[in-house]
């Protein structure tokens, strides 16, 4: 099932998973293998997919992939940078510059207005001068240009999820990584949130995207499926759905 | 992360809160008052009774009369009280030079006043020439009496302040006549008493001074101390006290050693353990007074101490609430890239920000609190003595009390595993 022969010949991968291995403890007795030996290679400007079914592993990859949790086996490398052995204090920062996440339930502080949400990452780290100039650039980018001073509670849950992406945006990051970002949003804002990945991915944003919806999936170029902690299939999408042209023509991505 | 970040995120979670944050700074707030509040009446006290040690004149040594203390060796006619003029001369000429003043006292006891018509009951005290330079208290009208007046047993009076009032009302004092009358046989019928009235010039008039202990020292008639022994008591030659003026407070031991070895000599006896005279150094005295007023400010520093402890309690219950109300937000913050003490510091710098407002506000409300106090019991002349120290100690507790509640909240924020603070609801 290898997709190398048939990937563009690009340089490294910005994903670099071998052997990935992790085991949780629920209580005393019970090991969940929650990765079972995890190879995954992920190019610069793909637009990636994990699906899979509850308890196939896809909620540890990406935790894992966004270097929130580390491996207990086996080598990832992120942006050619070595992440498996790292501690807490060194994901920290990695997470600050080489990942940018989308949550399903957006996360954004909701004391902070859409500037400071989206300041955030500089807070911690990166270049600091005009972050103020910076943040309202990527608020611009995804469309919320006038609404800079909103709290998060002023926003629909699409414009709260499109000020989580120009969060994700600001550290320009290797990779965006995305957690069912739709799985809170009605169709229309759906496809709003999609046609942003698929425009960010066109200027050259690696996306990798969770979600169980084969409708949002299909917008993307590649769909990664894991079973029982292992990449069962990996497969490159023909033709993705356009969710500019949904959108034109009145369809909700996710539509039924 | 800045620093600025920090605390302008510290502060806004601060106002974001605002019954919240007040409630628990109240805590602080009060301890640091109270604490405030509480070491400036110790402080006050102890600087008013030293004020009224200093108050009876400064740098003195006393000398007074001592029973023999061992009754098989001295005969009770012996007891008398073994200190003369003579013994104060003594010292006058030896230790000329060395010391300010000296004078001797005699206590006259109560008499019974009469002037134009007034009618008044004070205290009469026999007093030799130096006793207002000893005393460190001047003379508002006329003059004091001198020595050759002392030698002829002069019948003049300087009178204090109020008992010139009581007497004279606004009138000038000064050259009029005072009757001193004792009564004698009292108790059985008017017709069975008889008195002894004795004629007084006033030459001078001492300045006001105020109370000492709850008595006023204003109230009082001082005449030569031959004068009152011969006259008004008939003890001749006993003195109650003989008073020593130092050069200064660092002379002082030497002084009263030298004294104690004048008397022992003029007295005959050879061991020291049995004089029949005590020598008290104001010095020592003011120690003594010291200790027990230094005792009395730790203990109700103490007392305000306790409350600043549960204030700090307080701020600790709080900020474990606030660090569990905000698992998600230190969940979002791992995950864009803040470092264990990213977190530990926001936290941190929070309880600071509480307990350092607290602590300012708390040094407002203390130093309120003294003012109230000195209104209140301004008749006591207590002055409340908030000093630099007791505020820079009262601030650097705070802080130190947000450090030290805030650290155990932070740390547990800090440690918090960012995939389970996402999670949290």
């Amino acid at each position: 099932m290898s997709l190398a022969g048939r990937l563009p010949p690009v340089a490294d991968p910005v994903v670099h998973l071998r052997g990935v291995t992790k085991t949780y403890r629920i209580g005393r007795e019970i090991e969940v293998h929650a990765l079972q030996g995890v190879d995954l290679d992920i190019y610069p400007t793909e637009f990636v997919a994990i699906m899979g079914p509850s308890g196939s592993g896809k909620s540890t990859l990406m935790n894992i992939l966004g270097c929130l949790d580390a491996p207990d086996g086996g080598t990832y490398s992120l942006a050619g940078e070595d992440v498996a052995k790292l501690g807490d204090d060194a994901l920290a920062a990695i997470r600050n510059k080489h990942v940018g996440f989308v949550f399903q339930t957006f996360n954004l502080l909701p004391r902070l207005n859409a500037i400071e949400n989206v300041e955030l990452p500089l807070v911690y780290g990166g270049d600091r001068r005009q972050r103020r100039e910076r943040a309202v650039g990527a608020l611009e980018a995804v469309g919320l240009g006038d609404r800079v001073h909103h709290k998060p509670s002023e926003l629909s849950g699409g414009q709260q999820q499109r000020v989580a992406i120009a969060r994700a945006l600001l550290n320009d990051p290797a990779m965006i990584l995305a957690d069912e970002p739709t799985g809170n949003l009605d169709s229309r804002s759906s496809a709003e949130i999609l046609a942003i990945f698929q425009r960010l991915n066109a200027m050259g944003k690696t996306v990798i995207m969770v979600t169980h919806e084969p409708d949002v999936a299909a917008h993307c170029r590649r769909i990664v499926r894991m079973r029982d902690g292992v990449v069962a299939h990996d497969e490159r999408v023909a033709s993705p759905r356009n969710a500019q042209d949904e959108i034109a023509a009145g369809i909700g991505a996710g539509d039924e | 992360m800045k620093l600025y970040d920090s605390f302008r995120s510290a502060l806004q979670s601060l106002v974001v809160n605002k019954l919240r944050s007040a409630l628990t700074m109240l805590g602080v707030i009060i301890g640091v008052a109270s604490v405030i509040a509480m070491v400036a009446v110790g402080n006050g006290a102890s600087a008013q009774v030293q004020a009224t040690i200093l108050s009876l004149g400064s740098n003195l040594i006393t000398v007074s009369p001592q029973f023999a203390t061992d009754q098989t060796l001295r005969a009770a006619g012996s007891q008398a009280q073994s200190l003369t003029e003579a013994d104060m001369r003594s010292i006058e000429s030896q230790l000329a030079g060395s010391i300010k003043a000296i004078e001797a006292e005699q206590g006259a006891g109560r008499w019974q006043v009469t002037a134009a018509g007034t009618n008044w009951n004070t205290n009469v005290q026999g007093v030799t020439e130096e006793y207002p330079a000893v005393r460190d208290w001047n003379l508002q009208a006329g003059e004091f009496f001198t020595e050759s007046e002392i030698t002829i047993n002069a019948q003049v009076a300087v009178l204090g302040a109020s008992t010139a009032t009581s007497l004279f009302g606004d009138a000038d004092a000064v050259g009029q006549t005072i009757q001193l009358r004792q009564v004698f046989g009292g108790g059985g019928g008017a017709n069975a008493q008889r008195a002894r009235i004795i004629n007084f010039k006033v030459i001078g008039v001492l300045e006001p001074k105020g109370t000492t202990f709850g008595f006023s020292r204003d109230d009082q008639i001082l005449v030569p101390l031959t004068t009152a022994q011969k006259i008004l008591t008939g003890q001749r030659d006993r003195v109650n006290a003989i008073v020593v003026k130092a050069l200064d407070s660092d002379s002082m031991a030497t002084t009263s050693d030298d004294v104690f070895n004048i008397l022992l000599v003029r007295h005959k006896i050879s061991d020291p353990a049995s004089a029949d005279f005590t020598v008290t150094n104001q010095n020592d005295t003011l120690a003594a007074l010291n200790q027990v007023t230094g005792t009395l400010t730790l203990l109700l520093g103490a007392i305000g101490g306790i409350s600043l402890l549960v204030g700090g309690i307080g701020i600790m219950n709080i900020m474990l609430v606030t660090v569990n109300e905000r698992t998600r937000e230190i969940g979002i913050r791992k995950a864009v890239g803040a470092r264990r003490r990213d977190i530990l510091a926001q936290f941190l710098i929070e309880s600071v920000a509480l307990t350092g407002l607290g602590g300012a506000l708390g040094i407002l409300l203390g130093w309120s609190i003294t003012q109230v106090v000195e209104r209140v019991a301004a008749q006591q002349n207590l002055v409340l003595l908030v000093t630099a120290g007791t505020v820079i100690v009262a601030v650097g507790v705070s802080v130190g009390i947000g450090i030290v509640f805030g650290l155990y909240p932070a740390m547990r924020a800090a440690r918090l595993h960012p995939i389970q603070a996402l999670r949290y609801e």
